[in-house]
C-alpha cells in the first residue's frame, strides 16, 4: 500500500538580501518514513529545516502538513499542529533540569488559565504531576533515567543531544526533523544515536526528516535522500541510487568516500 | 500610627512592586524602565478618582489597575515581539511620556507640585495582607508551567518557540501582570502617603526594583522579598541622604553581580514541604 | 518683516536642530560602538559622559582654561571614565561568560552610580560653563541669528567624525575594532588580544562621550542628571538600526531636529510624550529600525 504524504514542500525558495539560500526544492515526507538531506556546508540544509518549523517563511513556495499551507505559520503553532525539532548547534535552556526542560513542551496544553495559578487551584497541580510523569517515560525512553534531575548544562553533550531529541518527542510529533544529530559526537556516540532513532521511528511511527553532512548516518537511516549542493538540489533517490549517481559522487561524495 | 509601623507600610508596598519586576525582569529577563510609571499611574489614578470623583477606595483602584494593563498591553504590543532593547527603550519611553502628562496636566494632576491630601485609607492591614496576597500570587504562577515558560524563553526563546509556546503571549501576560501589581502598589501607597508627586515615579525608582531583584537573587523569590525588606529598611535605619542611600545600593550591587551573579540567595528558597509533609501524616495516622 | 522673518526663524531652528542632532550623534555613535562589540546597551557611557562634562566645567571654570584644551580634558577623562567603568563593571563577567541581563543591570548601575557622585559634590542645583568661554556669542547673517556655540558642536562633531573615520578605516586597532563588531570570538581566534580591542574600543567610546558631555555643557546647562540624555543616544541607535553608525549618526541628527522642532511648536513638557508616540509608531511599522537589518537568530 502507498504510504500517505504528511508533508509536502512545493518549490521552496529562500533568499536573504542577494543570497540565494535555497533555491527551487521540491521534496516530500511520507508516514512512517525517514527522508535525509544531504549536502556540504552552505547547502541549505538547515534553511530548509527552518523554514518547514516556521523560524523563516518561505520566499515562494509553500509547505503543505497534511492537506494545510503551513509556509506562513509560526513556530509555536506549526509544533501544535504535530512538527517538532532539534538544532544542530544545541539549544537548551540554562539553569534548568532535564525534567523541566522537558516538561516546557507540555506548557501549550495545559488547561487552565494564568489567572488560576495565582489561586493555585487543583488542576494546576494535577497538570503539573500528569506532565511530569509523561516527561519521565520520555527521558527512559532516550536513555536518560538517570539524569532526570540534573541541570543540562552539566551533561555531556552526546546527552544534550539526547536531552533536545527527548524535549522534541514531548511535543508528541506526527513528524520529528533532527538537524545534524550527529553533530559534535564521536564514532560511539553516533552509533548509538542511530540506534535510538532507528527505534523511536519504529516505535512510535514517526515520520523523519533528516540532515546530517555524515554519509554514515544518512545511509542507515534514510529511506529516501535528497542532495543539495549550492541550494540547489542535484539529485534524489534511494540510498543506493545516490550512492551510484555520478553527480552526487563528483559534487560531494567523491571527496567524503576519500576521506572516509 | 507609630514611626516604625509607617515604614514597615511603605516598605510592604514596595515590595508589592518589586515583586512586579522580579516577575518581570527576574524571571523573565525583560527589563522594564517604565515600571515606576505604572506605578504613578496607579496612584495618581485611584488618588484622583476617589479625591476628585468621590468614587470608593476599591472601586478607584480596580479602574487604576486596568488603566495599567491596557497601557501595558499597548506598550507591549509594539515591542514583545522584537529585540529586548526595544522593550526596555520602549518601556523608557513610555516612562518619560507618563510623567510629562502627570506634570503637564496641572488642572487634574497638581502638576511638579503633586496632588495632596488624600485620605490616608491604606490600614497596616490592607498593607501586609496585599503582600502577603502578592507573594501567594507569584508563587503559584512561579510553579505552574508559567514559571518553566519563563526561565525557557529568557534563556533561549526561539527553542521555547518551536517546543509549542507562544513567547509573545507569554511576555504580554507577564508584562500585564507586572504593571498591575506597580498599580496597584502605587494606589496603596498613595493612600499610605497621603501625597503623590511625578518626580517620584521615574526610571530611577524602576532601576531600584531591579536592583533589588538581583541583590536578593533573580531566581529565588524568597531572597527577592528579603532583599527587598533589607534594601528598602536600611536607608531608614541608616538615615542616609537619598544620593549616598543610592550610590551604596550602586556598590552593593556591582559587588554582588561581579562575586555572587545569582545573588545573595542564588536558587534557595523557603519551603513548606517539612509542614506539609507534618499535615499529611497527621491525616494519614486520622485514617488509619 | 512678515515672510524673511518666517524663513529666517525656521533657518534658525534647522540650525539648532543640526547641532543638537549633532551632540546627540555623538552620544549615539560612542554607545553604538560598545554595543556593536558588546552587543549589550552600554546606559553607563552616560555617566562617562556626565562627569566629562563637569570635568570640562571644573577645567574652563576653575583653571580658566580656554576652550580647546577644556575640550580636550573632556574626552581624555571620558577615555579612563570608560576604561574604568569596563575594568570595574564589565571585565569580570565577561571573563566569567555572564549573561547579557547582567551586563544590562551593571551598566545601567554604573549610570546611576556616576550621576549620584555628581548630585553629592555639585547639589541637585543647574551650573554652567563661564560665558567667556565662547567669546563670540552670535553670528549675524543678514536676518538669521546662528549662536556659535550652536556652531561649535556642529563643526567639532565634523572633526570628532572624521576622526572616528580615519581610525576605524585606516588604523590596525580601528580595524580591529571593526572585526571583533563583526564576530568577537572569530577576532579572538584569529590571534588579536580581544581584551585590548575591547579597551580600545571604550577609549574611543569614551572619548566621544567626553567631548559630547563638554558640548552639551555649553550650549546648554550642566545638571548632575546631564548623563541621562545617553538614551537620545539608545534612541538613535535603536531606530538607526544597530550595527550601521551611519544609520545611528542619521537617526540622531533627525532626532534632535525633531525635538527642537517639538519643543517650539508645543512645548518642552509635552515633547517627550510626542516622541515616545512616534518611537512606537515607528517600532511598529519598521520593527528592525532605519537600516531594516533584521538579526534573525540562524537557527
Amino acid at each position: 500500500m502507498e504510504k500517505a504524504i504528511v508533508i509536502d514542500m512545493k518549490n521552496l525558495t529562500k533568499k536573504f538580501g542577494g543570497l540565494c539560500a535555497v533555491n527551487d526544492f521540491t521534496g516530500h515526507v511520507k508516514e512512517n518514513q525517514i527522508i535525509g538531506i544531504i549536502g556540504p556546508n552552505g547547502a541549505g540544509k538547515t534553511t530548509i529545516l527552518n523554514m518547514v518549523s516556521g523560524i523563516y517563511p518561505p520566499t515562494q513556495g509553500e509547505i503543505i502538513f497534511k492537506g494545510k499551507d503551513i509556509s506562513k505559520l509560526a513556530p509555536f503553532q506549526i509544533n501544535h499542529l504535530g512538527i517538532a525539532r532539534t538544532f544542530q548547534n544545541i539549544r537548551l535552556f540554562q539553569e534548568m533540569t532535564v525534567l523541566e526542560t522537558i516538561m516546557t513542551a507540555y506548557s501549550w496544553r495545559a488547561p487552565y488559565h494564568f489567572l488560576e495559578t495565582f489561586v493555585s487551584l487543583p488542576r494546576v497541580a494535577r497538570f503539573e504531576k500528569e506532565t511530569k510523569e509523561k516527561c519521565l517515560h520520555w527521558i527512559e525512553k532516550v536513555g536518560l533515567g538517570n539524569e532526570a534531575h540534573s541541570i543540562t548544562q552539566s551533561l555531556p553533550y552526546g546527552m544534550q543531544r539526547r536531552v533536545e531529541i527527548a524535549r522534541a518527542l514531548a511535543s508528541e510529533p506526527t513528524v520529528l526533523l533532527l538537524d545534524e544529530p550527529g553533530a559534535g559526537l564521536n564514532q560511539s556516540e553516533i552509533h548509538d544515536l542511530v540506534d535510538l532513532i532507528q527505534g523511536l521511528f519504529t516505535e512510535l511511527s514517526l515520520s523523519i526528516m533528516l540532515i546530517d553532512h555524515r554519509m554514515d548516518v544518512i545511509m542507515r537511516l534514510c529511506e529516501w535522500i535528497y542532495v543539495q549542493d549550492f541550494g540547489k538540489n542535484i539529485s534524489q533517490g534511494t540510498p543506493e541510487q545516490i550512492q551510484k549517481d555520478p553527480i552526487v559522487i563528483k559534487a560531494y561524495l567523491g571527496e567524503e568516500i576519500i576521506n572516509a | 500610627m507609630t514611626f516604625y509601623i509607617t515604614v514597615a507600610i511603605s516598605i510592604a508596598i514596595s515590595s508589592i512592586a518589586v515583586l512586579g519586576t522580579f516577575m518581570l525582569t527576574g524571571m523573565n529577563g525583560l527589563f522594564s524602565l517604565g515600571q515606576a510609571a505604572f506605578m504613578g499611574l496607579g496612584a495618581y489614578a485611584t488618588a484622583i478618582l476617589v479625591v476628585n470623583y468621590g468614587l470608593p477606595f476599591p472601586l478607584a483602584i480596580l479602574i487604576a489597575i486596568a488603566l495599567a494593563i491596557s497601557l501595558a498591553f499597548f506598550v507591549g504590543y509594539a515591542t514583545l515581539r522584537i529585540r529586548q532593547d526595544f522593550f526596555a527603550l520602549a518601556t523608557f519611553g513610555f516612562g518619560q511620556a507618563m510623567i510629562a502628562l502627570l506634570t503637564e496636566t496641572v488642572t487634574i494632576t497638581g502638576g511638579a507640585m503633586g496632588f495632596s491630601n488624600i485620605p490616608r485609607l491604606t490600614s497596616p492591614a490592607l498593607a501586609f495582607i496585599s503582600l502577603a496576597i502578592a507573594i501567594f500570587f507569584v508563587w503559584g504562577f512561579r510553579r505552574s508551567h508559567f514559571g518553566k515558560d519563563s526561565l525557557a524563553i529568557r534563556s533561549n526563546e526561539l527553542a521555547a518557540e518551536v517546543e509549542g509556546i507562544n513567547a509573545f503571549k507569554h511576555k504580554m501576560i507577564v508584562f500585564v501582570i507586572s504593571a498591575g501589581f506597580a498599580a496597584y502598589a502605587g494606589a496603596l501607597m498613595a493612600f499610605h502617603i497621603s501625597y503623590v508627586e511625578p518626580a517620584t515615579y521615574g526610571w530611577i525608582l524602576s532601576v531600584t526594583w531591579i536592583i533589588i531583584v538581583f541583590f536578593g537573587g533573580r531566581d529565588s523569590l524568597t531572597g527577592t522579598v528579603i532583599g527587598a525588606i533589607i534594601l528598602l529598611a536600611a536607608p531608614e535605619a541608616l538615615r542616609f541622604t537619598t544620593a549616598w542611600r543610592i550610590l551604596v545600593y550602586c556598590v552593593i550591587i556591582l559587588l554582588i553581580i561581579n562575586l555572587r551573579p545569582r545573588g545573595l540567595f542564588g536558587t534557595w528558597e523557603i519551603s513548606l514541604k517539612p509542614f506539609l509533609r507534618f499535615f499529611k501524616s497527621k491525616k494519614q495516622q486520622e485514617a488509619k | 518683516m512678515g515672510v524673511p522673518m518666517q524663513f529666517s526663524i525656521i533657518l534658525q531652528q534647522v540650525v539648532n536642530g543640526l547641532s543638537l542632532g549633532a551632540v546627540y550623534a555623538l552620544i549615539a555613535v560612542g554607545f553604538a560602538l560598545i554595543f556593536n562589540v558588546l552587543k549589550f546597551s552600554n546606559f553607563a557611557h552616560g555617566g562617562v559622559l556626565g562627569i566629562s562634562a563637569y570635568a570640562g566645567y571644573i577645567a574652563a571654570n576653575q583653571f580658566k582654561l580656554p576652550l580647546i584644551p577644556v575640550i580636550l580634558v573632556g574626552m581624555v577623562t571620558g577615555a579612563i571614565l570608560a576604561v574604568l567603568v569596563e575594568l570595574i563593571a564589565f571585565r569580570w563577567i565577561r571573563l566569567q561568560k555572564g549573561q547579557l541581563v547582567y551586563f544590562f543591570v551593571t551598566s545601567v548601575t554604573m549610570l546611576m552610580l556616576l550621576e549620584q557622585v555628581l548630585i553629592i559634590r555639585f547639589g541637585a542645583s543647574f551650573e554652567s560653563y563661564p560665558y567667556t568661554l565662547v567669546k563670540v556669542r552670535v553670528l549675524q547673517f543678514g536676518d538669521v541669528t546662528i549662536s556659535v556655540t550652536y556652531l561649535l558642536s556642529l563643526i567639532s562633531t565634523i572633526i570628532a567624525f572624521s576622526g572616528l573615520i580615519y581610525v576605524l578605516k585606516k588604523t590596525k586597532i580601528g580595524i580591529a575594532i571593526r572585526a571583533a563588531s563583526n564576530d568577537l570570538t572569530a577576532t579572538s581566534l584569529m590571534g588579536i588580544n580581544v581584551n585590548m580591542v575591547i579597551i580600545a574600543a571604550f577609549i574611543v567610546s569614551g572619548m566621544l562621550g567626553g567631548l559630547s558631555g563638554v558640548l552639551y555643557g555649553i550650549s546648554a546647562s550642566l545638571s548632575p542628571q546631564i548623563g541621562q540624555i545617553v538614551v537620545k543616544g539608545f534612541i538613535a541607535s535603536v531606530l538607526g538600526g544597530l550595527g550601521s553608525l551611519t544609520g545611528v549618526a542619521v537617526a540622531a541628527v533627525v532626532l534632535g531636529v525633531l525635538e527642537v522642532f517639538l519643543i517650539s511648536t508645543i512645548g518642552s513638557g509635552l515633547s517627550p510624550v510626542v516622541i515616545f508616540l512616534l518611537m512606537v509608531v515607528f517600532l511598529l511599522v519598521r520593527p528592525h529600525g532605519f537600516a531594516g537589518v533584521s538579526f534573525s537568530d540562524k537557527a
